[in-house]
């Protein structure tokens, strides 16, 4: 055997501290670049799983969602983009917690 | 190579989300070739067209068997095909509205009615996904042209600000969806949910770690969607920052998809799972939905903010009936959250749910559309940035400057409230009755007294139109035709569907209204 293939919990593992951290990086960071990278980061780590589940069982499906998601995430960072800048074109900043202007 | 076969019967379903997207195309290809001055007078008129168009084959399709189609990632039944409808519905009134308030801000584009659509297809697409990834996708091509059209308007903070808050929230939820998705992927092996019930049974007693916070995350996923509390933070921003006829069409049309596309998943998926799981899950979001929804808008002065906490009330009693779903029926001894072992309730029963949200989502959609409607004549663009443009006091005396508006007004605030004989009170009677008789009694005793306590600030608007003397330098209504006929069909549609319901019960009176395996 040429090499040692990785096991699938060691990926299942990754993909959930990746999604952890995704998600911490969402309700923690306050620059909407970081935010919006963590959620990058998250859309990443069930793609992750969703080959490594696909690899562990052999079936196709998950594989094919992995290109699904990757096309979804690059219009949904398009228009998210667009979106920062709109708002950096208005505040000049993009710290979130200085976009609070509307009352409770 | 084994290449699918499909026939014309896959199709079908599709269609109506067909002619939505060509009509789209249309709208921004036509952009091209006009000036800044033109007039765009045709585009929200073609948008109505396309519409009608759509929501016809949509009625259509409602007669016909329910199966799953093109391949089993999508299904056909009458509950999506009415979502079909509602959705139409509600896109051509807001289309509508959106003429005149975008021609006052001069920022009427082909491109907004295209988004429109193209939202609009995303949802009537959400409603009929029976596959995850097909479900994701669709749910992302509403939600990404609802982001742009929530910060279309780029003069002023506060739309790139509720675009943004939108943004965020909404894909923060749709990847705890994916993620969760994902983990229910990898306990089955597959991501139809038609299939996945089978496998899931096997599942949950090997890896019930996996297969619950695959539940989990796709719950909370749908909880953002939905906006139930303790989901909700983001709501009153988005609903107050985007134009206002965005915030119909969001109100209405998104919320009614995602929660099609709630029961499609839960119901096919918790025969796997004990079904007391899902029952304290969504009862629970029921609960702190109806009554955080409603003591938040009762401070609002603010009638597009209050309109906001209303719509998450709504969504409340909504849950109440997927609760509904999954309690054990007839047994009204159950407490508020009963701890008994539950077996699911006849399908007679889930049928009569079923009938009980879809009749609740058309009327709600009629209705939120026309309150929104008048909030679009009585705002004006100058007040936005004051933040004012919504004050309760633009509704002083409205009955006596143009009593014809005060009365449209009046009857979406007394549907909204469930007071007879307006289509929300129908709506109610239908959700509740079928509560109670699924055994949630103790549910739907909350949910009535939290729609009392609504009914104030419903009424307080019309206390202000009637009882008030208008002030000094009033603002009279934007008057244009299109707001008109959108005003007048959704307030005659209130009254109708409440006094007459029988078109439409007749239409929900099936027993299949959902497609099982």
């Amino acid at each position: 055997m040429p090499f040692q293939a990785i096991p699938t919990p060691h990926y299942l593992m990754l993909a959930a501290a990746l999604f952890c951290i995704g998600m911490l990086g969402v309700l923690v960071r306050r620059n909407a670049l970081v935010v919006f990278m963590c959620i990058e980061l998250m859309l990443n780590a069930a793609n992750l799983t969703f080959l490594a589940f696909a690899r562990d069982r052999g079936d196709v499906t998950g594989h094919i969602s992995a290109f699904f998601i990757i096309a979804v995430a690059a219009a949904e960072a398009a228009v998210g983009l667009a979106i920062v800048i709109a708002v950096f074109r208005s505040r000049g900043t993009v710290n979130i917690e200085e976009i609070q202007t509307m009352k409770h | 190579m084994n290449t699918p076969s499909f026939t014309m019967l896959d199709f079908w379903p599709v269609i109506p989300a067909g002619i939505l997207v060509l009509a789209a195309i249309v709208l921004m290809l036509s952009e091209v070739f006009l000036t800044p001055q033109a007039s765009r007078a045709y585009q929200s008129i073609l948008s109505v067209i396309a519409c009608g168009l759509a929501g016809l084959v949509g009625l259509s399709n409602m007669a016909d068997a329910p199966r799953a189609v093109l391949q089993g990632y999508a299904v056909m039944d009458p509950f999506s095909s009415f979502l079909t409808v509602v959705v139409c519905a509600g896109t051509a009134l807001a289309a509508l509205l959106a003429a005149g308030f975008l021609q006052h801000r001069n920022a009427e584009r082909g491109e907004f009615y295209a988004l429109m659509l193209f939202a609009a297809a995303g949802m009537i697409l959400l409603g009929l996904s029976a596959e995850f990834i097909t479900l994701f996708v669709n749910l992302e091509v509403l939600s990404v042209a609802t982001y742009a059209l929530t910060a279309w308007l780029r003069r002023g903070s506060r739309p790139s600000e509720a675009g943004f808050k939108y943004f965020i929230l909404g894909a923060f939820a749709a990847a705890l969806m994916l993620y969760g998705a994902a983990l229910l992927y990898g306990a089955t092996g597959t991501t139809r949910i038609t299939e996945m019930a089978g496998p899931l049974t096997q599942a949950v007693k090997t890896q019930p770690g996996l297969v619950y916070a695959g539940f989990l995350l796709v719950a909370a996923g749908f909880a953002f969607k939905v906006a139930a509390v303790p989901f909700h933070m983001w709501t009153p921003d988005v609903y107050e920052g985007a134009p206002t006829p965005v915030t119909a069409l969001m109100s209405a049309g998104v919320k009614a998809a995602a929660f099609v596309a709630l029961v499609r998943v839960f119901v096919g998926l918790s025969p796997a799972v004990d079904p007391q799981l899902p029952f304290i899950a969504f009862s629970t979001l029921a609960v702190l939905t109806m009554v955080l929804g409603n003591l938040l808008a009762l401070p609002q002065r603010n009638v597009k903010r209050m309109l906001a906490y209303s719509s998450i009330a709504h969504a409340g009693y909504l849950m109440l009936g997927v609760a509904a779903l999954f309690a054990r029926g007839g047994d009204t001894s159950a407490g508020v959250l009963s701890s008994t072992p539950l077996v699911a309730i006849s399908s007679q029963m889930q049928n009569d749910v079923f009938k009980g949200i879809l009749f609740y989502l058309l009327g709600y959609t009629v209705t939120a559309i026309g309150a929104f409607g008048t909030i679009v004549a009585l705002e004006r663009r100058e007040d936005e940035t004051k933040g004012n443009a919504w004050d309760l006091d633009r509704f002083a005396g409205l009955a006596s400057r143009k009593p014809g508006w005060a009365l449209a007004m009046t009857v979406f605030m007394l549907s909204l409230g469930g007071v007879p004989p307006t289509v929300g009170f129908l709506g109610k009677v239908l959700l509740f009755r079928a509560a109670v008789d699924a055994g949630l009694l103790g549910l739907a005793v909350v949910g009535m007294l939290a729609s009392a306590a609504g009914v104030y600030y419903y009424l307080r608007v019309v206390v202000y139109m009637y009882m008030r003397p208008a002030p000094e330098g009033a603002l009279v209504p934007e008057r244009r035709w299109t707001t008109e006929v959108a005003l007048v069909a959704s307030a005659v549609a209130t009254v109708w569907f409440g006094v007459l319901p029988g078109p439409i019960t007749a239409l929900l009176q099936r027993s299949d209204l959902l497609f099982t395996r």
